[in-house]
């Protein structure tokens, strides 16, 4: 009797944790689940089809499309922020006022909203009047402007990720730094001592002693990028010819412009779950290694 | 003392009162309308009923057009509505086959102004015989030629190119100038623009463009083929700037006035722009030519203005739409601002007797379409649609026509089907 209202206090404790899950989480998935079932217009009066907005996906080109190009926007853009923020990480470690001034710096774009950001990017890579044509110009890098956006899918690809990698490079340092000092100092005094290098210590000692980090950090990035939008709405609009358009901007389309509810919920729901086979492969990975 | 408290708790309570009272009871109308058309003109309607109605004023917002049809249609399942909408005419009728505007017809069924409006508008005001807006504002499109330019490239100026080939001997000597100039412009990511300025070309060449209904073939003709190629031709001739590939609409109305375009399909509001953006430019206006000589259309387009169901001020919103096809209005807001009038009777008027590049432009009303589509967004102005991957795959591309045409056939008709 004692245990079974220990229970029910248990209980009441997490109720209210409990019931913001339900309300926020639980119940806005399954209306969506349930819109995915659906013809569900925002105008019109919506129809049950079964799983016929599934095998709708299946059988469009669009659809493949967009998964195509977000995998592969994710799989370049992640080592580049991977490798690029330990680099840094490792370079501005140290807590001297010049290293600490850089890691602000590299920081403070992070802080600028994703949708300012792309807008600034946009107009930098403006055919007539953008800096980057300009600077390449004058530096006899190139002897006609470049069509950044609209002709070339792959061109507007690169163009995208060097406004990303700008904005997003400092919070993966900030969490190497981060990592970086909870390594112990004796750990690498005593590894001095032994004679080791710097690339001998960072190989050694900083890098599988940061590795949880890493991981995270690999995580979040992955994850960012699959859900990939703002940026390519604004910069590229999908263009040329929808082969720009990642998986959430295919979502975005579908749900408002077109006011296909359904078929947005459905592809929502198949996007999650590659998401999720993502995650649960990187926290296998990781499990791995670590045993 | 004790008084002077309650004298001034009295005062404090009378105010508070007021502040409550007065919105209440001076409630501005609200009325929605899309950014990026002719704003200009819809500031001066509602300027100038506000003038006329100062107890019943407008309090008017703009939606970015982009996401005009999903903010109207999540609007309308919130309840959370204006009183009044204006719309890009081709939504209309897929607003009207959902039954989310309020049917208006016994109301203005009467009206001797509406024998006068623009068909084109009226046309897609009504679904299934009865009525559901008026028009707004009108624009239509038609050929803008740099005189300039012309007398430069030995042209005769007072001769504007009457068919597709014409234009095309016309661009190249345009082009053979030199410098950063063209000789025609061609957007290549904006999916408006060109069904504004180069579907009167399909037209006028005797081709159709969008299905009207599921059952419908679109596309049909060969004028389709035929204004393709010509446009993949004048683009592989040099005759487009390089950057109009990436060019999705928020620059095209700025294009001929820059005085760096030959010759360019575009809309009466142009006529203004261009004075303001290039106050010393000489240039006329010709009508859309086809294949052929003789063969011309327009593309009549524009907004209505309509009543979402939920709206509380339906009378009020309708006396709005008897202010907007008023005489008055017509000839004292359109024709002074040198904007096409919405009533045909009203285009003889001394504002445009004394603008011949008004009147020039006011023809193409006669030869103007308005397509009639339940779809129109996703079939046509939606820049990930067909219509605009159509077009990029026949400016850009070598792959044969033929094939380009019959998959935005099958994308075009599966949409309908949907």
């Amino acid at each position: 009797m004692h245990s079974a209202t220990g229970r029910y206090v248990g209980l009441l404790y997490v109720a209210p944790a409990l019931a913001f899950v339900l309300v926020f989480t639980a119940y806005p998935l399954a209306q969506m689940v349930w819109m995915s079932l659906h013809n569900w217009s925002l105008i019109a009066q919506k129809k049950y089809i079964a799983f016929g907005n599934f095998t709708k996906a299946w059988y469009d080109p669009q659809f493949w499309t967009s998964l195509n190009f977000t995998l592969k926007y994710t799989l370049l853009i992640t080592p580049i922020l991977m490798i690029g923020g330990y680099l840094i990480a490792l370079l501005t470690a140290e807590n001297t006022p010049l290293r600490q001034i850089t890691r602000s710096v590299v920081f403070l774009p992070v802080v600028i909203g994703l949708g300012a950001s792309s807008l600034l990017w946009y107009w930098l890579f403006s055919y007539d009047f953008g800096l980057v044509n300009r600077a390449l110009l004058d530096l006899g890098i190139i002897d006609k402007p470049v069509l950044w956006f609209g002709a070339d899918a792959d061109v507007a690809l690169w163009a995208v990720i060097v406004s990303i990698v700008w904005k997003v490079l400092g919070f993966g340092t900030i969490l190497f730094v981060a990592a970086m000092h909870a390594v112990p100092r004796d750990v690498s005094e005593a590894a001095m001592v032994d004679g080791a290098g710097f690339w001998q210590r960072v190989r050694h000692i900083t890098f599988p002693l940061t590795a949880r980090t890493i991981l995270l950090v690999t995580l979040i990035s992955v994850i960012g990028s699959l859900l990939a939008f703002d940026q390519f709405y604004i910069m590229t609009a999908g263009q040329p010819r929808n082969m720009t358009a990642t998986s959430v901007f295919l979502i975005y389309l579908n749900s408002f412009p077109y006011l296909k509810l359904g078929y947005g919920a459905a592809l929502s729901l198949i996007l999650a779950g590659i998401i999720l086979i993502c995650t649960v492969l990187q926290m296998l990975l990781s499990r791995r290694s670590h045993a | 003392m004790r008084l002077q408290i309650w004298r001034t708790c009295r005062a404090a309570l009378a105010g508070l009162l007021a502040t409550v009272a007065l919105p209440a009871m001076a409630e501005d109308l609200q009325m929605w309308e899309r950014s990026g058309g002719n704003a200009g003109m819809v500031d001066a309607l509602v300027a100038a009923w506000n003038d006329k109605n100062p107890d019943r004023k407008i309090n008017l917002t703009y939606i970015p057009h982009t996401e005009m049809v999903p903010k109207i249609a999540q609007a309308i399942a919130s309840g959370e509505v204006p009183d009044l909408m204006g719309m890009d005419l081709i939504y209309g009728p897929q607003f009207e086959a959902a039954g989310q505007l309020v049917d208006i017809t016994d109301k203005v069924k009467d009206w001797p102004e509406l024998k006068t409006a623009s068909p084109g508008h009226m046309a897609v005001s009504t679904y299934e015989g009865r009525i559901y807006g008026v028009p707004l504002y009108a624009d239509v499109s038609a050929l803008f030629y740099n005189k300039d330019l012309f007398r430069k490239a030995g042209l005769d100026p007072n001769k504007p190119p009457t068919s597709l080939a014409e234009i095309r001997e016309y661009a190249d000597k345009i082009t053979a100038l030199g410098g950063d100039v063209k000789g025609y412009f061609l957007p290549g990511s904006c999916a408006g623009c060109n069904i504004f300025t180069v579907a009167p070309l399909i037209w006028a060449s005797g081709g159709t463009v969008e299905p009207k209904d599921a059952g419908d073939e679109p596309l049909k003709g060969d004028g389709v083929k035929e204004v393709l190629q010509w446009a993949r031709d004048m683009i592989k001739a040099g005759n487009v700037h390089e950057d109009a590939r990436a060019e999705t609409g928020e620059t095209f109305h700025l294009r001929f006035g820059s005085g760096k375009v030959g010759m360019m399909g575009t809309g009466n509001f142009n006529i203004t722009l261009s004075r303001e953006q290039n106050p010393g430019m000489d240039f006329g206006i010709a009508l859309l030519p086809g294949m052929k000589s003789g063969q011309v259309s327009s593309f009549a387009g524009g907004d209505i203005v309509t009543i979402p169901n939920g709206s509380k001020r339906v009378d009020d919103a309708v006396d709005f739409m008897k202010f907007l096809l008023s005489d008055e209005t017509q000839v004292e807001v359109y024709a002074k601002m040198l904007n096409m009038t919405t009533r045909g009777d009203m285009a003889e008027n001394k504002y445009f007797q004394a603008e011949p590049l008004v009147q020039d432009v006011a023809k193409a009303i006669a030869v103007a379409n308005t397509p009639y589509t339940l779809k129109f967004f996703e079939l046509i102005n939606s820049p990930q649609g067909p219509w605009l991957q159509m077009l990029q795959r026949a400016y850009y591309e070598d792959t044969d026509l033929d094939t380009i045409i019959s998959e935005a056939k099958a994308q075009m008709k599966a949409i309908a089907a949907e």
